[in-house]
Parts: C-alpha cells; sequence; structure tokens
C-alpha cells in the first residue's frame, strides 16, 4: 500500500464519512472533500496526530452557489492534502486557522478581500492586499465581479 | 594686504581648494569605481554635478527653520577653508601661525561636522533627523582618537604650533616613521569624519534615506558637498603635513608636486578602505573605536612619551 | 531622542518594490514593526480566466522580472497534469537547464544587492559584472535575457545545439571560479560578517511555525527543498546536495545561497552532459478537460505554488498563485524583534523579495517602409541605437566598448 493510501485509510477509520471522499490523481497528490461543519475536526487531527506541518496555501474558488476553500497542506515537504470545503455564498462563513499556522494570516484576509469570505476569530488587523480605499462589498475574483471602467481622469493642459 | 587676500581668495585659499577639492573627488571617485570593475565617471563630472544643483531649485521644509537651513551650508565651507590657512603645505611656513595652532585646525575640522548635525536637526524631518543624531554619536566615538593621533607627534616635536612640528620633523624626517600607528589611527578616524564607507552611517542610503542632508537641494546641497571635498583636501594636508614631512625645503615647485604627489597617496588610501569594507552599524562603530582605535592612538602617544625621553638625553 | 515612528516605504531607497514597513524606534532600536504589503496587486489570478492558456503563460511570466520561468513552468505544470500530457525528456531538460540558469541569475543578483544594504557597493559590483555572464547564456538560448519565454503547452519552444552546449560549459567554469571566491568573501571579510552574523535570527521553530520557504528556511535548519523532497521536471534524474546552515541569520542565507550557486553548476553541467535527444514538444489541445492540480516548484526564493482548475473551455476556471515571497514576508517582523535601525534593509532583503529587473531583449520593428517585421540582431540594434543617439541627441556613443564574449 502506498503512503498516500495509508493516509487515506488512517482518516476515513478516524472519521467515517470521510468514506469515498478521496481522490489521489498521482503520488503525492491526494485530494479530499469535507463537509464544513466536520472540517475544523478533520484538520485538527491533519496536523496535530498526522504531522501534516507546512501549510503551502489556502485556496478560494466561486462556484456559482458555493464558495469553494482548499487547504494545502504537505507532510514532510512532499506528500500534499488538498482538503476542500464549501460554503453557501449567502453565509460565506469560516473558520481561522491562524492557531495552527500563524503565516495563514495573510492567506485568510486575501480570501476576505478578494472572494469576500468571513473568517471567524481572524485577529483585526490591516487588509490585504486590495488598497484601504476599495469599494465595500466589492469581491474582484468571483464570477459575476466585472471590472468597471475607471472614470476618465482629464489631463490638465500644461502649454 | 593685497598678498593676504590674495592668499585667503585665490591661492593656496578658496579659489585652489575649491578647484583641488573638485579634483580630488574625481580622483576619489574614479579611483573607487576602478576598484569595483568600473569604468567611473569624466573628468568633469563633479563640476557638472556642481553647476547641474546650482541650477537646481532649492525647496525648504515648511516645518525647518530657513535661516538656519540656508546659512549651515555656508558656515561649513567656511570652517573647512580657514582650517587650511594653518597647516602648512609644500615648506614649514603656514599662512598664519602661532602657538597652538594645531588645537585650532582639529576644532575647525570639527565644525563642519556640526554644521551637518544642525542641517539635519533644523531639516525637521526623521530621516534628517535620525542622520543627524547619527553624526555627533559617531563624532564622539572618533573624534578622541583622531585628537590623540594627530598630537603624538607635537609631543615628540615638543610644540603645539604646526609650523613647528613640520620643521622638526623636515630636520629629523626619520623620526616621522615612529607615528605609523598614529598614522594609521588618523587615516581610518578620518573615514568616519568624512563619514566615508565603512563610516558612512549618518547617510546610508538604504537606511536612512539622505541622513542629514536628506532635505538639502539645489546650492544648498551643492555647497555642503563642496565642503565635504575641501574637509577631504584640509584632512589630507593635515596628515601630509603631520606625517609625511618629506621633500619641503627643496625648490617651490619641486616641493609643491610633492606635497601633491602626497595628498593623492592619501586620498587612494581612504579610496582604497572605502572599496574594501562594509558599513558598520553605529554600535559597532563605536564598539571599534573606543575599543581599538582609541588604545592604539593612546599606544602612540606612549610611544611618543618614551621616545622624547630617549631622544633628548 | 524618545521614541519615533519611521515609514520605510512604500517608497525608499532600500525597497525596490512598494512595500511598506512602519517601524517605532527608541533610538536606534526597533521596538514595534507594522507590515503592510499588496501595493504591487495587479490582478493576475483574474486577469488569467479571462485569458487563453498559452496568453495565461506570458501573463504569469511577469509575475516576476527575476523568476519569470518559475511561474509559467509551475503553472505548465498544473495544466499539463490535467491533460494528461506526458512530456519527452528533453524538454524536461531544456526547462531544468533554465531553471537552474535562472537561480544562478538570482542568487547572484541577489548578493550583489545584499552587499549595497550593508553599504558594500563593490560586492555588488563584483557580482552584477558576473551576473552578466549568465544573462548571456540565457538569452543565447532563449532569446531574452528575463522573461525567456521558453515554455509552451507540452513542452519547450525553442532547442539547445550541441554549440551552444560547447559554449556554455566552460562559462559555467568562470561563474564557479568566481564564486569560489564569493564564498571567501563572505565567510572572511570582517565588516561583512560582523554585519551579517547575528543579524535577523529566525529560530528553527519559528521558521516552522511561520511557513518560512526556500533559502530562508534552509538556513534555520529546515531541510526542506521541493526539488528533492517533491521532485518535477528533471530533478529526479539529477545528483545534487540540499543546503542547510545552522547560523539561523543572515550570514546563512549567505552561506546557503552561495552555497547553492555551486549546486546549481554542478546541476547545468550534468543537464548539459546527459540531455537525451528527441521531440522538444508534444501537441497540445486548445481546450483543456476539466479537472484541478497542484503544482509545486522551487523557486530561487522558496517554494513556489500554483493550483489550476480547468473547465474543459480554453480558459481555466481559476489559477492560485503563490509566490514565495508572501510565505517568508511574515517571518520579516520576527526576524526583526530588538534588531537595530541600520539592520532593516538587509534583514528584508535576505528573505530576497521579488522586484522586477530591467529588460533587455532583442526586439521585432516594424519597417517604415515594407510590411515585413524586420528581425534585428544585437549588432543592428547597437548601430541603431548608436545613429539614434548621434542625430537626436549629439552624443557619440560608438566609443563604448562591449563585451566579445562571442
Amino acid at each position: 500500500m502506498s503512503k498516500e493510501e495509508t493516509i487515506q485509510q488512517e482518516l476515513i477509520k478516524n472519521f467515517g464519512f470521510l468514506e469515498g471522499k478521496f481522490r489521489i490523481p498521482r503520488e503525492r497528490r491526494i485530494f479530499l472533500d469535507v463537509p464544513a461543519d466536520r472540517f475544523m475536526d478533520v484538520f485538527d487531527y491533519t496536523v496535530k496526530k498526522m504531522n501534516f506541518n507546512y501549510l503551502c496555501i489556502i485556496s478560494g474558488l466561486d462556484e456559482g452557489e458555493n464558495l469553494s476553500f482548499i487547504y494545502h497542506l504537505a507532510l514532510n515537504y512532499s506528500i500534499i492534502l488538498n482538503i476542500k470545503i464549501s460554503v453557501p455564498k449567502s453565509n460565506p462563513s469560516i473558520k481561522t486557522i491562524t492557531g495552527y499556522f500563524p503565516s495563514a494570516d495573510l492567506y485568510e484576509r486575501e480570501l476576505e478581500d478578494l472572494l469576500g469570505a468571513k473568517v471567524e476569530g481572524l485577529a483585526k488587523g490591516r487588509r490585504y492586499p486590495l488598497p484601504d480605499d476599495w469599494p465595500i462589498g466589492q469581491y474582484p475574483l468571483r464570477k459575476d465581479w466585472k471590472p468597471q471602467d475607471e472614470p476618465e481622469v482629464k489631463q490638465e493642459k500644461s502649454n | 594686504m593685497i598678498y593676504t587676500l590674495f592668499s585667503i581668495l585665490v591661492f593656496p585659499g578658496l579659489l585652489f581648494l575649491s578647484i583641488f577639492g573638485v579634483i580630488a573627488e574625481f580622483i576619489d571617485r574614479r579611483l573607487y569605481a576602478r576598484f569595483q570593475n568600473r569604468m567611473g565617471p569624466p573628468w568633469f563630472q563633479p563640476v557638472a554635478d556642481f553647476i547641474k544643483l546650482l541650477a537646481k531649485e532649492e525647496l525648504i521644509p515648511e516645518e525647518a527653520d530657513a535661516r538656519m537651513f540656508k546659512i549651515l551650508p555656508v558656515f561649513a565651507v567656511a570652517a573647512a577653508v580657514t582650517a587650511f590657512l594653518y597647516i602648512p603645505l609644500w615648506n614649514t611656513a603656514s599662512l598664519f601661525s602661532f602657538e597652538g595652532d594645531i588645537i585650532v585646525v582639529l576644532y575647525l575640522l570639527t565644525l563642519p561636522t556640526l554644521t551637518f548635525f544642525l542641517a539635519g536637526w533644523y531639516s525637521t524631518s526623521l530621516y534628517a533627523m535620525i542622520g543627524a543624531v547619527r553624526t555627533l554619536t559617531q563624532l564622539f566615538a572618533y573624534e578622541v582618537p583622531l585628537f590623540m593621533g594627530i598630537l603624538s607627534p607635537a609631543i615628540l616635536a615638543d610644540s603645539w604650533s604646526l609650523e613647528a612640528i613640520t620643521r622638526f620633523y623636515g630636520e629629523h624626517p626619520w623620526y616621522a616613521l615612529f607615528n605609523i600607528l598614529g598614522f594609521a589611527v588618523s587615516v581610518i578616524a578620518i573615514q568616519g569624519k568624512l563619514e566615508r564607507i565603512p563610516f558612512d552611517i549618518p547617510e546610508a542610503e538604504t537606511e536612512v534615506v539622505g541622513g542629514a542632508f536628506t532635505e538639502y537641494s539645489g546650492k544648498f546641497l551643492a555647497l555642503f558637498r563642496m565642503a565635504i571635498d575641501i574637509e577631504m583636501v584640509v584632512c589630507a594636508a593635515l596628515l601630509a603635513a603631520v606625517f609625511l614631512p618629506f621633500g619641503l625645503e627643496l625648490h617651490p615647485v619641486i616641493s609643491f608636486v610633492i606635497f601633491i604627489v602626497k595628498l593623492l597617496v592619501i586620498i587612494f588610501i581612504m579610496s582604497l578602505m572605502r572599496s574594501i569594507f562594509a558599513r558598520l552599524r553605529i554600535d559597532q562603530m563605536v564598539n571599534f573605536c573606543w575599543k581599538y582605535l582609541a588604545p592604539a592612538a593612546l599606544l602612540q602617544i606612549l610611544i611618543s612619551f618614551i621616545l622624547k625621553g630617549i631622544l633628548v638625553r | 531622542m524618545g521614541k519615533v515612528m519611521i515609514p520605510i516605504g512604500p517608497q525608499h531607497p532600500a525597497l525596490k518594490e512598494p512595500a511598506s514597513f512602519n517601524i517605532t524606534l527608541d533610538g536606534e532600536k526597533i521596538l514595534d514593526m507594522i507590515v503592510k504589503v499588496g501595493y504591487n496587486h495587479r490582478g493576475i489570478e483574474k486577469a488569467c480566466e479571462q485569458r487563453t492558456y498559452i496568453q495565461d503563460i506570458y501573463l504569469l511570466e511577469r509575475v516576476c522580472g527575476i523568476c519569470s520561468h518559475t511561474h509559467s513552468t509551475c503553472f505548465l505544470q498544473a495544466v499539463e497534469e490535467i491533460a494528461a500530457l506526458e512530456l519527452p525528456k528533453r524538454a524536461h531538460y531544456l526547462r531544468t537547464i533554465v531553471a537552474e540558469l535562472e537561480r544562478v541569475h538570482s542568487h547572484l543578483l541577489w548578493l550583489g544587492v545584499a552587499g549595497h544594504e550593508v553599504g558594500f557597493d563593490t560586492l555588488l559590483m563584483y557580482s552584477w559584472r558576473d551576473r552578466e555572464i549568465v544573462m548571456d547564456i540565457l538569452s543565447m538560448l532563449t532569446g531574452n535575457r528575463v522573461n525567456y519565454a521558453m515554455n509552451t503547452v507540452g513542452g519547450v519552444r525553442r532547442d539547445i545545439s550541441p554549440d551552444q552546449i560547447k559554449t556554455i560549459l566552460p562559462l559555467v567554469d568562470i561563474l564557479e571560479e568566481r564564486t569560489k571566491y564569493y564564498i571567501q568573501v563572505a565567510s572572511e571579510e570582517v565588516t561583512l560578517i560582523e554585519r551579517l552574523s547575528k543579524v535577523g535570527t529566525l529560530s528553527h521553530d519559528d521558521a516552522l511555525k511561520l511557513g518560512a520557504a526556500g533559502p530562508t528556511a534552509r538556513a534555520s535548519g529546515r531541510d526542506i527543498d521541493v526539488r528533492r523532497d517533491d521532485p518535477y521536471a528533471a530533478y529526479a534524474d539529477l545528483s545534487f546536495k540540499v543546503i542547510t546552515d545552522n547560523h539561523n541569520d543572515v550570514l546563512g542565507r549567505t552561506l546557503v545561497r552561495v552555497g547553492e550557486l555551486m549546486e546549481s553548476y554542478k546541476m547545468i553541467r550534468q543537464l548539459l552532459k546527459n540531455i537525451p535527444e528527441g521531440p522538444i514538444a508534444v501537441k497540445a489541445p486548445r481546450k483543456i478537460q476539466a479537472g484541478e492540480a497542484l503544482s509545486r516548484y522551487e523557486a530561487p526564493r522558496g517554494e513556489d505554488v500554483h493550483y489550476v482548475k480547468a473547465n474543459g473551455t480554453d480558459r481555466p476556471e481559476r489559477v492560485k498563485v503563490r509566490a514565495p515571497t508572501l510565505a517568508n514576508v511574515q517571518a520579516v517582523a520576527a526576524m526583526l524583534k530588538n534588531g537595530y535601525l541600520a539592520d532593516i534593509p538587509i534583514v528584508v532583503a535576505a528573505i530576497d523579495p521579488c522586484f522586477s529587473c530591467t529588460d533587455r531583449m532583442m526586439v521585432s520593428m516594424k519597417d517604415a517602409n515594407s510590411r515585413k517585421e524586420n528581425f534585428i540582431d544585437w549588432k543592428t540594434l547597437r548601430q541603431y541605437s548608436i545613429d539614434w543617439y548621434k542625430q537626436n541627441r549629439g552624443v557619440d556613443m560608438s566609443k563604448i566598448k562591449i563585451s566579445k564574449r562571442w
């Protein structure tokens, strides 16, 4: 049994509902769908018990009705476990993981800025990466967001 | 009277000094570039820079004290030029001389540094303020070794007059060899006075932008740069007078050429130091000056005292 | 002087691209600092969704001026995984050659910048002069000094000839010789060591906790390298060491980088010697089947991650880019704790934040008389610029010598 399958077996043993949610497209890559309400349990187990100690990035996706978030975790810097959760766009609330990975701070701020996720428990701080005067409620990475033409700036004529 | 005025304003005073300062800057920049494997600027570059700065608009920060802001660069130039008048150049006679002028010269050379500090302080800008404080912190570190290093030859010569010192060493040129340690200490300390690598901490551009001169522009900056160029020549001339007393009693033209060569050698050493070191941090600089430079200068003074006892007997 | 708040950035001589560090100082000591990044956000991820895969390669190549090959390769690895394309071996080797040359060019550039930040401009001039050699190799192989445009879906766009291999090998020897000299400088020059050691310390645990990557992590004793741990392209065929260091400070980061340079030369030689014959690309479909993939790549600055989701059209559904600097920038605040103002530039520079650099490339210009596009080589381009300056500015530039390396 390959390492990837061992990881799959261990997770299924502890979380029965994960049966059939795995996809192993190639060596060192595991994709996994987790229901949003059980995410913290699975995440806690993988980080604390299975020693996935490196967070590559959190990707955010706009999938029409839902917003999805993929947490890319690495084991020994080599095997990547991609945990995906989906939350409805009407209430896109997720919990922060800065308690596990302080470096997730910027990644989560990015989700808030670009996709309009609501990250519970994220410490107050400056926004990233959009400018401070960016209009509220505009989330550029959502599929229905279109860039507006900037009002034309009239050049002063210097004669 | 006319001769005195000519000496002060034209030769070897202000005009000669300005031109030689510009040439010294060019030589320094060119050497620095060649050490770094670059071509370096053409010969007229310092002049072009000076003229360009004169043509630029001067901006004075609103918060700054405008009068002080404008007058400080003039003070810097004046102090450096005045110091030059007391230094014997290619012979053993200086333009003006009295017992104790070596102290006056050293104090006059401190004045430009103080104007840099005040310039930064009156600019009321953060970067300039930090640069100014660094200038002053550094001053307290290198000034003591510099004083001790330059005064130790005076102890051996038993006089506080630069003329008398050069005359003494002119008569016994080999005694200059005993002062090599003092020479080394002084050259290093002068790198600090001229704010050059490794002691260019006050104007470290990657940290405090332009240091004390951050807010300066146009002709005021040009004057400050001129003051630094002149200071470099004056410092080199002082070192040459105190530590390299050779070829003083020859034909004036030959002596003059030898004098120029001496200055170029000192500028060469200073350029070399500039290109082989990294900039120190202010605490490391102060540490270095008190831990190594000051004891070395003390040792030199000790050597001078002992020699004086032996040679007098 | 009491407590002052000093802004380093968004524009500052120490920073080559906008970022803001607001620092509270007590004299020269740092009490507190606030990092703000994001000034360079250009909406590339959104723009990728509106362009085809081929267009995205060139767009992503411009994420960074230095590691341009990094981003296009990383993106393509994900796309090719989704499309289930099997690349010819020669294409993998060519990608790896450019990747390692890019690492050499990036590390030499960093060495110069580090020298400049601590006021050691001589090191800057020396290492940037030597960097010209690797830039010339890159322009010979790809046509450009930066933004190489070497990649395409399913392979690479240019082949390497035996003549070129013969030209490159002695140049790599020169570079190796020079790098040995820099190792000597970094380990012997007193003032340089004073400025680098015990500065910007990042302990092993902090490096792990803050998710540092690349040379920054390796200098804190983290033995991680995507090239070895998650091999891609031709790295599985190569033998190389992962350089780590336990100094935990800027000196360690310097030693790791110069050490990596030596490893890169070794790898370039192996690659040039063992490059297999064969085609350099396979035919790729315009539309990529639906799917998703995560691709990793060891950029000169650390781990680069691309997540690509395809939806069956010729445009990607989502492209997520995480450049290594984003992982490392969060460690800067920890590194600068109890540090000095004078250390800020070098500590910030030591994570090697990405910044663009000037481009010099072969140009294709429209001839005024014919509608045909002319391809201009170096010599003609040089002559053109000399004539232009003589005519329009009255300056004669023809006397300036250029290197006669080829």
